[in-house]
């Protein structure tokens, strides 16, 4: 299957077989050469078809950003398949391309982070931060990257005065607004966001996600959409995968998740959640529950 | 909003911040109060004058905010009536409130711990300052505090230091602290934002449990409508240092009044609802 050549339109834009990550177990700082290894990522597969949006949400620690990063190749997998499919139609292995075959194939895939601003440089303007990823692969420069730039960021709801600003002056809305900009700059198929609206007020967080939603149906985007938050990916995805310690628990489309969990944890995750409806109580007493998960298992 | 056994009264409570070149108002006029034993939210956006309230309480604003109006009548059982608010700065009453009286937990556990000392330390530091006992009966205090907020064993973890604890742990860590002095107030601020659901359940649930058992009263602050539906009794909606809505939780969030907390209830239900 990861032989180039053309695959019939139904085949999956991504599709992840056997993912594994190893981590070695750190003691006291010291990378010993122990055979001790945390499975970060223990076997996960999942298909995500052109269009589609797929949620991964699990607690903090259970893989989600370790798969998104493996899956884009943004680190090395320690086994499985990460199958991709290019907008000619031909399928590729991403987790075993060489860092030459790589390049050309990163522009199709593109991440948001949860503050995709802090970890930039801080005297880069908008325009430096937007403009970077055409100017890296060498698609666009001088009028061309301007116009390009103004575009997008025009897309985006952002003001044409704000390409010479600093990204820190902004709210955390407007610098969400600015990662997208850098996303979709490169018009890629498949955007993995990790987080991108955890850390926003509800408010924004409904207009950040409206944006998306926008974005999809305009460039046919399709969305790995990591958030820990159950609540948020409930009325953005169409199918969730729940993961848990490494795995994936269960995956189904969005309304049977919430309406019918399969899985034991995912009905724990989802009793643990603060209702704004007084009459429907939380469960307050998912510890005990979540110690008898652990000792069926 | 006036209710029946107040133990905390705040009235016309103003905060500004006095920058080089402008004033900034954080708190315009805030007026609520808490009855005994019963748990009032506070909710609202972020940059709404909720954590500004909150400090104001125990007077931990800091230049170049200054408190520029208003009472904070605290009517202790233990003490009587206190105008916290006219309290001078280094004053022993202030003492007592801070930490006696009134307790606070922040959404950063690390922010009322040390890194350089032990937990079992920590917490008995913390009653040999506000009650006059013996250290051998503050370890034991201790011990028992750290058993009931449920870390066990107890005894292990008095001497480990935070940094040997999950987020979740140091979170309990400090309710222990917060509450081994039996306050008449605890003030929460944003507790389980940092956390995952399953241990902001966990950490909700303790709360709850030990506000019973104590009989204090809670100002929790959120952004949450979730969590002020499961653990308030009464709600004051927060917008740009006013508060522009409160009442009884039931009542606001099924049928709320106020244009402002509409729209965060529709984006909350929109969230959960195809549209
Ligand atoms: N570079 C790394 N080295 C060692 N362990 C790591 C590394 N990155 C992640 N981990 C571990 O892998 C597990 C999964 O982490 P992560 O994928 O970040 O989880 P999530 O995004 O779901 O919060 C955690 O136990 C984490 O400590
Ligand atoms: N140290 C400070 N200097 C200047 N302004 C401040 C400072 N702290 C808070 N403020 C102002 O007070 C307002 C309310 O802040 P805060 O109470 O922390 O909001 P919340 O807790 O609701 O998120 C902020 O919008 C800000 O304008
Ligand atoms: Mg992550
Ligand atoms: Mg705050």
């Amino acid at each position: 299957m990861n032989e180039p050549g053309a695959i019939p339109a139904a085949a999956p834009l991504l599709s992840v077989r056997g993912l594994c990550k190893h981590f070695p177990v750190l003691s006291r700082g010291f990378r010993r050469p122990s055979s001790e290894w945390v499975k970060a990522v223990d076997n996960v597969n999942f298909d995500i078809a052109q269009g589609e949006t797929l949620g991964l949400v699990g607690e903090s620690g259970c893989g989600k950003t370790t798969t998104a990063r493996c899956a884009l190749r943004a680190i090395d997998p320690t086994a499985g398949e990460v199958f991709f499919r290019l907008p000619d139609g031909r399928v590729v292995d991403l987790a075993r391309l060489s860092a030459g075959e790589l390049k050309p194939v990163r522009r199709h895939v593109q991440m948001i982070f949860q503050d995709p601003v802090s970890s930039l440089n801080p005297r880069m303007t908008v325009r430096d931060i937007v403009g970077e990823p055409l100017v890296i692969h060498g698609l666009a420069r001088g009028d061309e990257l301007e116009t390009r730039v103004a575009e997008v960021l025009a897309r985006v709801g952002l003001k044409p005065e704000h390409r010479t600003r600093y990204p820190h002056a902004f709210s955390g809305g407007q610098r969400q607004r600015i990662g997208i900009a850098r996303a979709i700059i490169m018009r890629p198929s498949l955007i993995v966001c990790d987080e991108a609206t955890s850390a926003l007020d509800v408010s924004v967080q409904a207009q950040v996600l409206d944006l998306l939603k926008e974005l999809q149906r305009e460039f046919r985007l399709t969305y790995l959409f990591v958030a820990h938050n159950l609540d948020v990916v409930r009325n953005f995805c169409d199918r969730v995968a729940v993961m848990r310690k490494g795995r994936i628990v269960e995956l189904a489309p969005t309304p049977q998740i919430f309406a019918a969990p399969q899985h034991a944890y995912t009905r724990i995750l989802l009793s643990a959640v603060p209702s704004p409806d007084p009459d429907v109580k939380m469960n307050f007493n998912v510890g005990e529950e979540l110690a008898k998960l652990d000792a069926a298992e | 909003m006036k209710v029946p056994f107040p133990l905390l009264e705040v009235e016309e409570l103003r905060v500004s911040f006095f920058t080089p070149d402008l004033v900034v108002p954080a708190v315009e006029g805030v007026t609520f109060s808490i009855a005994r034993g019963q748990t009032l939210a506070l909710v609202g956006e972020s940059g709404s004058g909720k954590s500004v309230t909150a400090y104001s309480i125990l007077r931990l604003i800091q230049p170049p905010g200054r408190m520029t109006g208003g009472r904070i009548l605290l009517r202790s059982a233990r003490v009587g009536d206190i105008d916290i608010a006219k309290l001078e700065d280094d004053s022993d009453r202030l003492f007592e409130v801070r930490g006696g009286l009134i307790s606070m937990i922040f959404q950063e556990p690390m922010t009322a711990l040390s890194p350089v000392h032990t937990i079992g330390s920590q917490i008995a530091e913390a009653i040999l300052l506000h009650r006059p006992i013996g250290k051998t009966v503050a370890r034991e205090l201790t011990l028992e505090m750290l058993d009931k907020v449920g870390i066990a064993p107890a005894t292990r973890c008095y001497e480990q230091y935070p940094h040997e604890l999950s987020g979740g742990m140091r979170q309990r860590v400090v309710i222990a602290m917060a509450l081994v002095c039996r306050p008449e107030l605890l003030i929460a601020d944003e507790p389980t934002t940092a956390l995952d659901v399953t241990i902001q359940a966990q950490i909700l649930g303790l709360i709850k449990t030990l506000q019973r058992e104590i009989g204090c009263s809670v100002l929790l602050i959120t952004h949450d409508f979730g969590v002020v539906a499961q653990m308030a009794d009464e709600v004051a909606v927060m917008q740009r240092g006013k508060i522009v809505e409160r009442g009884e939780v039931r009542a606001v969030l099924k049928n709320p009044q106020h244009a402002y907390t509409r729209a965060l209830l529709d984006a909350l239900s929109s969230r959960r609802h195809p549209a």
